[in-house]
């Protein structure tokens, strides 16, 4: 866990003692009727690459019937709210494209809130769902995966020119990074006056695929910050800027909202940034002993195995 | 804290918390970690030196709380201001100070191929006048021998010993921790660290020929990696992918004890003469990013190859004078090291930039280019 999040935990707590270990959560009704929102991450929640966790449409299905409103927050930027939303419908899941919130869509609705300028672009570090976004913003962006073939050359003289009109730089997860983008990216943020630098978000790791770790949007993010010796704006997870402008638009109040997610240092810090509820699961990156580990100090209000055993409480109503 | 009369780079650094309020939308302000030095001097990230002193726009008043707060560097920081650095009058003083002068080279000896003037009658004075001359760069593209070459091809008379390129430093660290003879090392960097790994017989897989490997995101698809890598050496790489910095990350994430080696954490370097580039920073933040470690430096300000060449050519670093034209390597690696320093204009730092508020490190003097020491010599001979 990197000590800047136990630096925002401590600050959310109010006497930095050491956490009591959290509670598996052995009353599932309660939590339930205690709020009116679940927020799910996907990866480790939802779905473990491609394949769907099983449990998780009956689940679902139970909350809606309980009248939850439920939403989806994901830090994963390489697809847009509209890829999403056929990703769910693929695995069978009836999700609208509007409960579903990527930091890809953060990004552009980020700069849409401070009023980006229409003359600016943005340069993209990072894949076509940022793009789409962008584009779905009215946004005007250049770079992307198309830079990801280019070279660069270093003879004697060598000047690579930047479009003076990039107000701002928005790096993600990006398997086609590279010298060319990074040293674009580099150049603009450097040079260009007032030009924004934002992350969609900084996971160290990801599950790209279900076998394994893979170096995830954080490794970006870290190269431009040692090159420009600037701190981004995070729009993903734990930032709270989703969790703002979901709470705005769908008028829900924070205090109802429970955040289920499998990471400690993005899902579950993300929903004690915002004053949720947390409920960790363990079909994911974080195993039990990572979270009873003493060296973890962010502890949820409660975990389960996955996501299917909130099903419980149907059982126990029917009982 | 100090250690004897060397200045450590001992630089504590409070975390700025994420801004939840509603208000204000959030903002990750300065992230950094703790930057202790360990006790062997190597440090843990001297990148971060480089987060303190450049000024930063985009990030308000906490880097100049830190200088304030930062009793470790030496003299210039007080309560009522820096004291500006002066301009250097007396050359032929400093050059009687010091028996040895240890000269970065990009923005002091060259700009990218081209040779600075003055340069060659500057150097063939200090030696004519008895002083020992060394070379001292961050840049890990080449090895010492091709330094060697690149010295000889611009008309100047230095030996291969006397170049110390962060690449050797690398593998001179390894030698110096005993790594294991069956251990590897997974490189991230240009052929300058592998021929000195080469050179040191340690083994090494990667480096510039894994710059055209893609990676295979099939569902359930595995990257496989060699266990036997113990040591992962990260410098500057034109060639950097994914396909690296994700074996770079499976190697320091899963082999048991691998190190985590950067050559250098420079922001951006003069790969042409004509702009700065993205610098060997860039690859160590991807890697910091993604295995959430700091690395152990072994280039300029980590004083490793200072203390090198102090032990080699039985030098004491109180006659040393440390010239180069970076505040955040250079001068603070002379800093770091109890040694004189002498910035020059003829690189990346302008006076501007020296004399800025937001500036907290100063050299002893400053002068335009090296070739000014030779008023030392009109001196001499008036």
């Amino acid at each position: 866990m990197s000590s800047a999040m136990v630096s925002v935990q401590l600050n959310g707590t109010s006497t930095g003692t050491p956490a009591a270990a959290t509670p598996f959560l052995t009353d599932a009704m309660k939590l339930i009727n205690s709020v009116k929102t679940f927020i799910f991450d996907c990866d480790g929640v939802i779905w473990k690459g491609d394949k769907l966790i099983d449990g998780v449409p009956e689940t679902l299905d139970m909350l809606h019937a309980m009248g939850k409103r439920l939403v989806f927050v994901t830090n994963n930027s390489t697809k847009s709210r509209k890829q999403y939303a056929k990703k769910f419908d693929s695995l069978g899941l009836t999700v609208a494209e509007e409960e579903i919130f990527p930091s890809s869509f953060a990004a552009a609705a980020y700069l849409k809130s401070v009023n980006f300028p229409s003359n600016k672009k943005v340069y993209v570090v990072g894949e076509g769902g940022i793009q789409l976004e962008l584009t779905q913003a009215g946004i005007s962006h250049i770079g992307g995966p198309e830079d990801g073939d280019k070279k660069i050359e270093l003879a004697p003289g060598q000047i690579m020119d930047h479009d003076h009109h990039v107000g701002a730089v928005v790096v993600g997860f990006d398997r086609f990074f590279n010298y060319y983008k990074l040293q674009y990216a580099t150049l603009c943020l450097r040079e260009n006056p007032g030009c924004l630098f934002i992350a969609t978000n900084c996971d160290a790791i990801t599950y790209l695929t279900y076998a394994q770790e893979w170096a995830g949007g954080g490794a970006m993010v870290g190269a431009l910050k040692a090159t420009t010796n600037k701190e981004p704006v995070v729009v993903g997870k734990p930032s709270t800027f989703l969790m703002d402008y979901l709470a705005s638009e769908f008028q829900i109040s924070k205090s109802e909202i429970c955040m289920v997610g499998d990471r400690l240092d993005t899902d579950i810090l993300f929903g004690q940034n915002g004053s949720c509820r947390t409920l960790l699961v363990l079909s994911g990156v974080t195993s039990l002993d990572a979270l009873q580990s003493p060296e973890n100090s962010l502890q949820p209000d409660a975990y389960i195995n996955q996501l299917s055993d909130l099903l419980s409480a149907k059982k126990s109503a029917s009982a | 804290m100090q250690t004897g009369g060397l200045c450590m780079q001992r630089v504590r650094i409070t975390l700025q918390p994420v801004v939840i309020s509603a208000a204000k939308p959030f903002t990750a302000t300065a992230c950094q970690s703790d930057n202790l030095v360990s006790q062997r001097r190597f440090f843990r990230c001297g990148g971060l030196s480089s987060l303190q002193i450049r000024p930063l726009a985009s990030v308000a008043e906490a880097p100049l709380r830190r200088h304030r707060s930062m009793s470790t560097v030496r003299a210039s920081v007080e309560e009522n201001g820096t004291p500006v650095s002066p301009f250097l009058t007396d050359a032929a003083k400093l050059i009687d100070s010091a028996k040895t002068f240890i000269f970065d080279c990009d923005g002091v000896i060259w700009k990218g191929d081209k040779l600075i003037d003055g340069v060659p009658e500057t150097l063939d004075m200090l030696r004519s006048m008895g002083k020992k001359l060394v070379f001292v760069t961050n840049n890990s593209t080449k090895s010492r021998k091709q330094y060697g070459k690149k010295f000889e091809s611009l008309g100047l008379d230095v030996t291969e010993e006397e170049i110390f390129a962060s690449s050797f430093a690398a593998a001179a660290y390894l030698k110096s921790i005993n790594f294991p003879s069956d251990k590897k090392v997974y490189v991230v960097g240009e052929t300058g660290i592998q021929l000195e790994l080469k050179q040191a017989g340690i083994s090494y897989i990667g480096g510039p020929e894994d710059g055209d490997k893609k990676i295979d995101l099939a569902p359930g698809h595995f990257m496989e990696h060699d266990q036997d890598v113990g040591a992962v050496v990260v410098g500057f790489d034109r060639n950097i992918n994914y396909y690296k910095l994700q074996y770079a990350t499976l190697c320091v994430r899963e082999n048991p004890g691998c190190l985590f080696i950067a050559t250098n954490c420079d922001a951006v370097t003069h790969l042409t003469d004509a702009q700065e580039w993205a610098g060997g920073g860039a690859m160590v933040g991807a890697i910091k990013g993604s295995t959430k470690k700091e690395p152990l430096v072994v280039g300029k300000p980590s004083t490793f190859m200072m203390d090198y060449l102090a032990s080699e050519f039985q030098i004491s670093k109180s006659e040393i004078c440390m010239v180069g034209d970076r505040l955040d390597t250079d001068i603070l690696f002379g800093q770091n090291g109890g040694c004189k320093t002498l910035l020059v204009l003829s690189g990346v730092t302008t006076l501007e930039t020296l004399q800025s508020p937001d500036n907290s490190i100063q050299p002893d003097a400053y002068t335009n280019q090296i070739s000014d020491l030779l008023s030392a010599k009109k001196v001499a001979s008036a």
